[in-house]
């Protein structure tokens, strides 16, 4: 199991019986073998209760589910995909960068003002994440899209990253981020050095950046 | 990247006349083709430079009848290509894709036709039955274009359309649906109500038998340029006068019309 990547925009999924994967819809480029792929209207795992929180938060990136006994093919739209492996820990990510993940990973919803109030959602609000974000907890494998390649930046205890929060993708481990700024008065009259805002996460785990700073 | 000639470190590879490859790729996205005195089919747009005499000629050209007799079937895509003849190294690219050459050795392969950018005359070029595609059948080199680098699969194999760049001997591309999808309780009320969505995975271009599927790692397809036309750029000699190119959505601008400033004024 687990994602092989074949080149920097595609990558391939072993699909066994009992085995269930979740991708974006649209996403399967080709598959050899008995593989089902059936829209799941809840745009996910849980419930009703998960779906009608994912709607409101804006969550709700159509998914599918993908089923049967084979290999699939998986790329969107030229991005370029970095496939994360998790044992145990929580990935946060937007919907709409994920491209496939695993069915052994629970996905939820994630209030951002939870993480530091205010500030988190000012920040939610200028790293156009919005609100809220996805979270999945667990173990497997999942992939993420990204404009331009991705590199990953670890985050160690008394090392924090500054991050440009147009060109961040994700983030795992135990880390807490907040928005600094450098606002001056060359901002307030337009001669700004355009990083006013940086996103600066601390604790230990990695973040994940992508080499553009244009949205998905 | 590095493969290419430039090492880490040092400037990027300037290339001349002689240091530039001879029927090879530059980089990942450039290639260039010598010719020496002989004849390329292009299509149009994807040159972005030559070095030496090279001449471009339309389709349709008296003197060329002779040789799109021999080797150009496909007179809706006439429009869009060009003979290249001279002497000289000419360098191909198209969007950033990933460009590469292939050889066929009396055999045929159907190619996408906005992915294919140039060929040598001693293929011949068809028209697929499967719309959009063009099929090279003989001995020869010709280049292609694909969003990412190409994937290589073998049959069995069931393809996305937009993924698909082409193939090669596969006597049967098919089209698959997937019924399964539509039959049972939750499918019932699908297709009764609309509601629920597709998984946009229904229809897939299936391949069996023997052969090789080209594939590209993207779905979404780069909107077609317009070629031909000449930038609408300031500083660019003709911009603006590109003679129905290049014009942007909206009437035709009709000889007599003030063109921009009719518009400005909200005319």
């Amino acid at each position: 199991m687990g994602f092989r990547e074949i080149n920097s925009k595609m990558i391939e999924a072993t699909v066994a019986p009992g085995q269930k994967l979740f991708s974006q819809r649209g996403a399967m480029l080709a598959y050899k073998g008995e593989v089902s792929f059936t829209p799941n209207v809840m745009g996910g795992q849980g419930g009703v209760m998960s779906m009608i929180g994912r709607r409101v938060a804006n969550e709700d990136t159509p998914l599918m589910t993908v089923e049967g006994n084979g290999t699939v093919l998986f790329g969107h739209g030229g991005h370029h995909i970095e496939v994360i492996n998790l044992s145990g820990d929580t990935l946060y990510v937007e919907a709409d960068r994920l491209l496939a993940f695993e069915g052994t990973l629970r996905q939820s919803t994630v209030f951002l003002g939870s993480q530091g109030g205010v500030m988190g959602m000012v920040r939610g609000q200028v790293s156009g994440q919005g609100l809220f974000t996805t979270s999945l907890t667990g173990h497997g494998a999942v992939a993420v899209m990204a404009h331009g390649g991705v590199i990953e930046l670890p985050i160690t205890p008394g090392r924090p990253v500054h991050v440009d929060p147009q060109a961040y993708v994700a983030h795992h481990g135990d880390v807490r981020n907040k928005l600094s700024t450098a606002l001056g008065w060359r901002d307030m009259v337009g001669r700004g050095s355009g990083e006013a805002f940086q996103l600066e996460l601390s604790g230990s785990g990695a973040v994940y950046v992508q080499a553009s700073e244009e949205k998905l | 990247m590095s493969t290419y000639g430039t090492a880490p470190g040092a400037g990027p590879a300037v290339y001349d006349p002689v240091t530039l490859p001879s029927d090879d790729n530059v980089d990942p996205y450039t290639f260039c083709v010598e010719l020496k005195g002989n004849q390329w089919f292009l299509q149009k747009g994807k040159m972005i430079a030559y070095y030496g005499s090279v001449e471009f000629n339309g389709i349709g050209h008296g003197r060329l009848d002779r040789l799109v007799r021999t080797s150009f079937h496909s007179p809706l895509h006439a429009s869009d290509w060009v003979v290249a003849e001279g002497s000289g190294k000419m360098l191909l690219a198209d969007r950033a894709f990933d460009v590469n050459a292939y050889d066929l050795d009396e055999g045929n392969l159907t190619i996408r036709s906005g992915n294919l950018l140039a060929f040598q005359p001693s293929l011949s070029l068809k028209q697929s039955i499967v719309p959009g595609f063009l099929t090279l059948i003989g001995t020869g080199k010709f280049v292609a274009a694909s969003n990412g680098p190409v994937v290589f699969m073998e049959p069995p194999v069931r393809v996305d359309p937009q993924a698909l760049v082409g193939w090669a001997d596969c006597p049967s591309p098919c089209h698959h649906y997937d019924h399964g999808y539509m039959t049972g309780v939750m499918g019932g009320l699908r297709a009764l109500t609309g509601l629920g969505g597709t998984s946009g995975e229904e229809h897939q271009f299936e391949f069996v038998g023997a052969g090789t599927v080209l594939m590209q790692s993207s779905e979404e397809l780069m909107p077609e340029l317009d070629t031909g036309a000449t930038p609408q750029q300031a500083g660019v000699p003709g911009a603006g006068m590109s003679g129905g190119h290049g014009q942007g959505p909206g009437t035709p601008r009709l000889p007599g019309q003030l063109g921009d400033l009719q518009r400005r004024f909200g005319l």
